[in-house]
């Protein structure tokens, strides 16, 4: 593979890696406001920061305790 | 009309809240826009990781563009659908267990009002995210594929709209019927599995069927100009959708009474 490619494959990809970064973040900022989590709460910080894009989808879908 | 918009700002607020407009947004931009990535990266990719045995040749077919955004619109068929349903499962019956609709209720607040405010609301944030989704799509296809006119492009979204639609209205009658948001989700996946096939059996006698919506799109892209499958599946859709709005103020009432 080229360098010039390289470089142009990485242009192309950084959006997504700027969203991935929104997301963790929002989750993060979810994550500590919350106070009930379904499971311990440090495991979600765990998953939210290892498991990229998934984890915090999960997360917010049924990481919390809406009652 | 006040009760309506006080509603719809409960829930709105409720959506900043929980985060659902920066997460549901950027998890649509993702779905759509991973499959015409992939697609375009597919040489590099298999080239990058190897494993092919030296000297094979593998000759990737040239996608035509409206291909490659009809790839983004099955992505969110599936995995954009899915999101929905499990947002959507806990509109009625959530707040019923929770007992904040008792708390909503207890003001003279029409039935019908209230759900429609939630269902409006929840169009709204599903659209946005849908709609923005598709706008990043349709940039990275005009950009490593071809171009696909502005037109063409509104009018998927447009009628791949009415199909959202139809789920959220399906869940959210699903929800007013049931108590378990689990169980709701579940029976609105499974209808519309239950959908699925009976399009794919039925598909030459069932023309207008709401599932048959992305085909129909797909040939708008070929023919660059609205089939009249298109609107009759488009109506059958619509009107699906309001009758079972109206059906969820039923069994909500009937609920509320017993």
């Amino acid at each position: 593979m080229e360098l010039a490619e390289v470089g142009e494959l990485l242009e192309l990809l950084l959006p997504l890696f700027i969203l991935q970064f929104i997301l963790m973040i929002a989750a993060l900022i979810a994550w500590v406001k919350t106070d009930q989590t379904k499971g311990p709460k440090w495991v979600w910080l765990l998953i939210i920061i290892l498991a990229n894009l998934v984890g915090p989808i999960l997360f917010f879908i049924i990481g919390r305790r809406q009652d | 009309m006040k009760q309506f918009m006080t509603i719809m700002r409960k829930e709105f607020l409720e959506y900043w809240r929980n985060f659902s407009w920066i997460w549901v947004p950027v998890v649509f931009i993702f779905l759509s826009i991973m499959d015409p990535l992939t697609t375009y990266y597919m040489p590099i990719i298999l080239d990058s990781v190897g494993g092919l045995p030296e000297g094979a040749v593998f000759e990737i077919p040239e996608l035509p563009a409206p291909e490659v955004l009809m790839m983004s619109l099955s992505e969110i068929s599936m995995f954009g659908v899915l999101i929905i349903i499990l947002l959507t499962m806990g509109t009625i019956a959530g707040e019923r267990k929770s007992g904040i609709a008792e708390l909503v209720l207890v003001k003279p607040v029409k039935y019908p009002i209230y759900i429609t405010a939630k269902w409006l609301a929840k169009i709204k944030l599903f659209l946005t995210a849908f709609i923005i989704g598709m706008l990043v799509s349709w940039y990275y296809v005009n950009l490593l594929f071809d171009t696909i006119p502005f037109t063409d492009w509104l009018l998927t979204v447009i009628f791949y709209s009415f199909w959202l639609v139809f789920v959220v209205s399906l869940t959210i009658f699903y929800s007013t019927l049931l108590k378990n948001p689990g169980l709701v989700a579940a029976v609105s996946v499974g209808t519309l599995i239950g959908m699925s096939i009976i399009n794919s059996i039925f598909s030459h006698h069932l023309t207008w069927f709401p599932n048959s919506l992305s085909s129909h799109i797909l040939e708008l892209h070929k023919s660059g100009s609205i089939p009249s499958e298109l609107w009759g599946t488009a109506f059958v859709t619509i009107v699906l959708s309001i009758g079972l709005l109206f059906l969820s103020f039923f069994t909500f009432q009937k609920k509320e009474l017993a």
